[in-house]
């Protein structure tokens, strides 16, 4: 097709948006509501994912060294370690640490602690090891212990259990969340067009009549899709985004209050804004124009 | 320019629509095809148009067998052919300039071209006061104009006609037969679906007459014979 066809296209489609404005306005309306809970929805469903990873890297396997073992030794065994798969972070705490936080533990008493410094230190060197998923401690467990140097390995199986079973809970209704209401959402918007193609039929017959081909049909109907798609994602966006902004200023004062609410803070907007905004173009403009080109193939058959 | 040969049609619903037809319209000829409602007429115009398909039969239009046409092929096929409905069938949110206009813009005329073109057909049709007139400001009489315009504004060699005065008052009518008329001695080929036995009459042309899905009677200079 020529250029200025496309041309033409263009000028059809923004007069059909405005020619038809009722139709236009409410189509926007309802794929803009559609995107909009659908962000609801992907905001909750990244916080889960958020909170899952937070707990995530609560998993924490503590491995001591023995008494006789000296501090290149413990590097050895630093580097060894950190190489195991699913390790994320090893953190050293010498004998000396681990006296010296104990000795601060204890406040005034540490007094007693006195005496035991240098050769005399009773504490071992220790490794804490923070995980990357509570899947991975099954396989880490073995290999540290087979490490000569290690003596003895502690962790929590319950709470492991615990956080690795919460984690895959919130992922899964995360992502059911997120499917379902992308779903919900592509049927509200593929509905609306079907409508507002349906609402002008007659002219794709009186076209079809004059021998326009299905392309030259279909294209207006297209750019229209994907106009109306734009418009209500930008709205939806804006609202979106506005409103969790709006949510964050009020809940950083709560999380700022009760400190333990910390492990649930929510997710900067930072992190959510291009993903949302990503979906919303996505969803609103690729089935605004999927939806164009299937409700205008009907009209085309007949 | 046009043949039916051995042409049946019978809907899906089991409705025998046409049987066994076979017709041979010349080029320039003015043909009009009448009978009752029910008798066939319809399902001829819309064999020609190909909106639908013979269930047995070959239609051959500007010698090909448009039974053969690709689905792709049509749009360019109807591009031949000028059509004018009983219900007028103008886009109702373009004005009449516009209507017109728009069935240049799909073969992809120059704009220069258009604005040539157009202006000119209008006056053809007695328009030229109304291009920027909506079809809903104008009589019936003049919409069934502007479709002969938009009809004829890329030089068809067919133009079909269905009912195309079933709207409108006798006076109008005759105005409308005037032009078709007219397009007709410019050379265009015209196949007229009728009711309107007085118009038939007056115009002493070719008559094909359908009766139950048969042809019963096809006569030069014929007249309407109402026991049809």
């Amino acid at each position: 097709m020529k250029l200025r066809t496309y041309k033409n296209f263009f000028r059809e489609s923004i007069r059909n948006i405005f020619r038809n404005r009722v139709m236009s306005f409410a189509s926007v309306v309802a794929i803009m509501s559609a995107l909009f809970i659908l962000g609801l929805v992907l905001i909750l469903a990244f916080n889960l994912e958020h909170i899952a990873g937070g707990l995530e890297s609560k998993v924490e396997i503590t491995a001591f060294l023995h008494t006789s073992v000296g501090s290149a030794q413990s590097r050895a065994v630093i580097d060894q370690v950190e190489k195991l798969d699913g390790v994320h972070e090893v953190e050293f705490i010498s004998k000396e640490q681990g006296l010296a936080e104990w000795k601060e533990n204890l406040g005034e008493k540490g007094v007693l602690l006195e005496g035991y410094e240098g050769k005399t230190n009773p504490l071992p060197d220790k490794l804490i090891l923070r995980i990357e998923k509570p899947e991975y401690v099954g396989s880490i467990i073995p290999s540290i212990n087979a490490i000569p140097e290690v003596d003895k390995v502690n962790y929590s199986r319950e709470v492991v259990d615990t956080i690795g079973k919460v984690v895959r809970i919130a992922r899964l209704v995360g992502l059911l969340l997120m499917l379902s209401l992308m779903i919900v959402a592509m049927v509200i918007i593929n509905n609306t067009i079907k409508i507002n193609v349906y609402s002008r039929r007659r002219e794709i017959t009186i076209m079809k009549y004059i021998g326009a081909t299905d392309s030259y049909i279909r294209w207006p109907y297209i750019i229209e899709g994907f106009t109306l798609g734009i418009i209500a994602a930008f709205f939806a966006g804006v609202l979106v985004i506005g409103g969790y902004n709006l949510l964050l200023s009020r809940g950083g004062q709560l999380g700022g209050s009760y400190g333990f609410l910390s492990l649930f803070q929510l997710l900067p907007i930072e992190g959510l804004i291009y993903d949302i905004v990503l979906a919303f173009l996505l969803v609103g403009c690729g089935v605004g124009v999927i939806a164009s080109i299937l409700s205008t193939g009907k009209h085309l058959k007949a | 320019m046009i043949q039916f040969k051995n042409v049946s049609k019978i809907y899906e619903n089991g409705t025998k629509a046409l049987s066994n037809i076979n017709i041979s319209i010349g080029r320039g000829e003015f043909v009009f095809l009448v009978g009752a409602s029910g008798a066939g007429k319809s399902t001829a115009i819309k064999l020609i148009l190909k909106e639908i398909e013979p269930s047995k039969g070959t239609i051959i239009v500007d010698r090909k067998d448009i039974t053969k046409l690709r689905k792709k092929e049509i749009p360019y096929y109807r591009r031949n052919i000028g059509v004018v409905f009983q219900d007028f069938r103008l886009l109702p949110d373009k004005t009449i300039y516009e209507n017109v206009a728009f069935a240049m813009e799909i073969v992809e005329a120059r704009e220069k071209d258009i604005k040539k073109r157009v202006p000119s057909i209008l006056a053809m049709v007695g328009l030229e006061d109304n291009a920027n007139s909506y079809p809903h400001q104008l009589s019936g009489g003049e919409q069934q104009r502007a479709t002969l315009a938009r009809a004829m504004v890329n030089n068809p060699s067919i133009l079909v006609a269905d009912e195309p005065t079933g709207n409108l008052d006798p006076d109008t009518a005759i105005d409308i037969m005037r032009i078709i008329n007219m397009i007709n001695h410019r050379g265009t080929t015209v196949i007229m679906a009728t009711h309107a036995s007085e118009i038939v009459n007056a115009m002493k042309k070719r008559v094909i007459t359908f009766k139950k899905g048969v042809v019963i009677r096809d006569q030069e200079k014929g007249g309407y014979i109402n026991e049809a």
